[in-house]
């Protein structure tokens, strides 16, 4: 991280957050100048949502929320009120890994892994609008995320066996 | 404080108390990044996320009415060619459904990939307070180096844009993902046969290049008419040096793009 994020509370009173994450509803109150990316990491100890850049260019914070990709180092932890928010943490179903969870692994699609939850939720985004991606496809999809360690090719490898895995083999 | 307000109107009347004390939030693709990195520490947020009719997109009479807080990923999926190319050129696709295009015109960033669209289009923005509403042609809209005609209680409550001109858009950056642009163009042809080109990250504000303009739309587009184009294009702008490029780069690409844009467009 450049920097740790200074999280101000300035003087303002705090913000009663409901919401859903992972499924489960959370209630609870958070100093509105918060980050989301801020308020899963150091108050709900949610750490696999990574903070790198905090400008919205690396995609090592995204998040689902309602299902659309979002930077969560741009997004206040009061702008999520009544929405459904999916972290890395909430992929996995019954303990059993995502599709894309797996091919990660099983293509060697990680190095370091600080980029990797932020690419696999791009990727889940990705296959649940569109669920023929061609390689085309993917690129844009996976534009906003920064990988340094592995050239991007076992990364994309593993989001298109993931796809052919869920049955959505390309056309 | 925070404030999460459910309507426009108790958005305005926040804004209307607060004025410069309270800024409006939305994608916070610029304001949040500013209070991340220590450069802004607002007093208060009347956040606009949460106001349903700021996303729509509504069709009336010819022209599309984007409500404030459409997305570039919403616009991405318009079928006006050049706003939809610039929209799907900003960031990735977590900025792309976090950033609005009142937000982007509010920032008035020079290289407002979305601004040149616009202007090409001759987009009206419909700017709302308790006061009324008033609607201004785009480039009346910036005012200079982020700049806006924008009033303290105000906030950009739509966008306006026809439906029925003919458009391209094209970006010169340095890779072709998560890019600022060194320059960005767009042009357009009205029903009329009118021809509008406007340039962003060749000066001060986004701009139109009306010299430019006069020639095609009265000489109309051909080889001859394209030439000189070129030329008219290069002396209208005024790029500055910067990290990304050299003024001279950019003088000299902002003339290529726009003769390959116009080629393009009488070809289709």
């Amino acid at each position: 991280m450049k920097k740790p994020a200074k999280t101000k509370t300035i003087t303002s009173a705090l913000w009663s957050l409901r919401f859903k994450l992972n499924g489960k509803k959370v209630s609870t109150k958070v100093p509105p100048t918060q980050t989301l990316l801020d308020f899963l990491r150091l108050e709900l100890g949610l750490t696999g949502t990574k903070g790198a850049c905090l400008e919205g260019e690396c995609g090592s914070c995204y998040v689902l929320v309602d299902g659309k990709p979002m930077n969560s180092c741009l997004m206040l932890a009061p702008q999520a009120q009544d929405c459904n928010v999916t972290t890395i943490e909430g992929l996995a179903q019954n303990k059993k890994l995502d599709v894309i969870q797996q091919k990660f692994i099983d293509c060697g699609a990680v190095q370091c892994g600080y980029c990797t939850p932020g690419l696999i939720l791009a990727a889940k985004a990705l296959l649940t609008e569109t669920p023929h991606p061609t390689r085309e496809e993917f690129l844009v999809g996976m534009e906003g995320n920064i990988c340094r360690c592995t050239g991007y090719n076992k990364i994309l490898r593993a989001c298109e066996q993931a796809a052919d895995e869920m049955g959505l083999k390309k056309k | 404080m925070f404030y999460q307000p459910k309507d426009i109107q108790k958005a305005l009347e926040l804004k209307a108390e607060l004025k410069e004390k309270g800024a409006f939030l939305a994608g916070g693709t610029d304001l949040v990044v500013l209070m991340n990195h220590g450069k802004a520490a607002p007093e208060n947020f009347i956040d606009l996320t949460h106001i349903p009719e700021l996303r729509a997109i509504h069709k009336h009479n010819g022209t599309l009415e984007l409500a404030g807080n459409v997305t570039h990923a919403q616009i991405g999926k318009l079928p006006i060619r050049c706003l939809a190319l610039a929209s799907l050129s900003v960031g990735g696709p977590g900025i792309r459904e976090l950033g609005t295009i009142a937000g982007n015109l509010a920032t008035a960033s020079p290289a407002g990939d979305g601004s040149a669209a616009l202007l090409a289009l001759d987009a009206e923005v419909e700017l709302t307070s308790v006061r009324g509403s008033r609607r201004l042609p785009l480039e009346k809209f910036f005012l200079g180096y982020r700049k806006t005609a924008l009033a303290p209680d105000e906030m950009i409550a739509k966008v306006i844009i026809p439906t029925n001109y003919r458009t391209d858009w094209a970006k010169n950056g340095k890779r072709g993902a998560m890019n600022i642009s060194i320059v960005a163009a767009a042009v357009a042809i009205t029903p009329k046969k009118e021809v509008r080109i406007a340039l962003a990250s060749v000066a001060a504000t986004p701009l139109r290049c009306y010299q430019t303009e006069k020639l095609l739309t009265e000489n109309g587009l051909t080889t001859e008419t394209i030439r000189q184009a070129v030329q008219t294009v290069r002396s209208e702008i005024k790029p500055i040096t910067d990290h990304r490029a050299s003024s001279d780069y950019k003088v000299h690409i902002s003339g290529v793009m726009v003769r390959r844009l116009l080629e393009n467009l009488v070809k289709a």
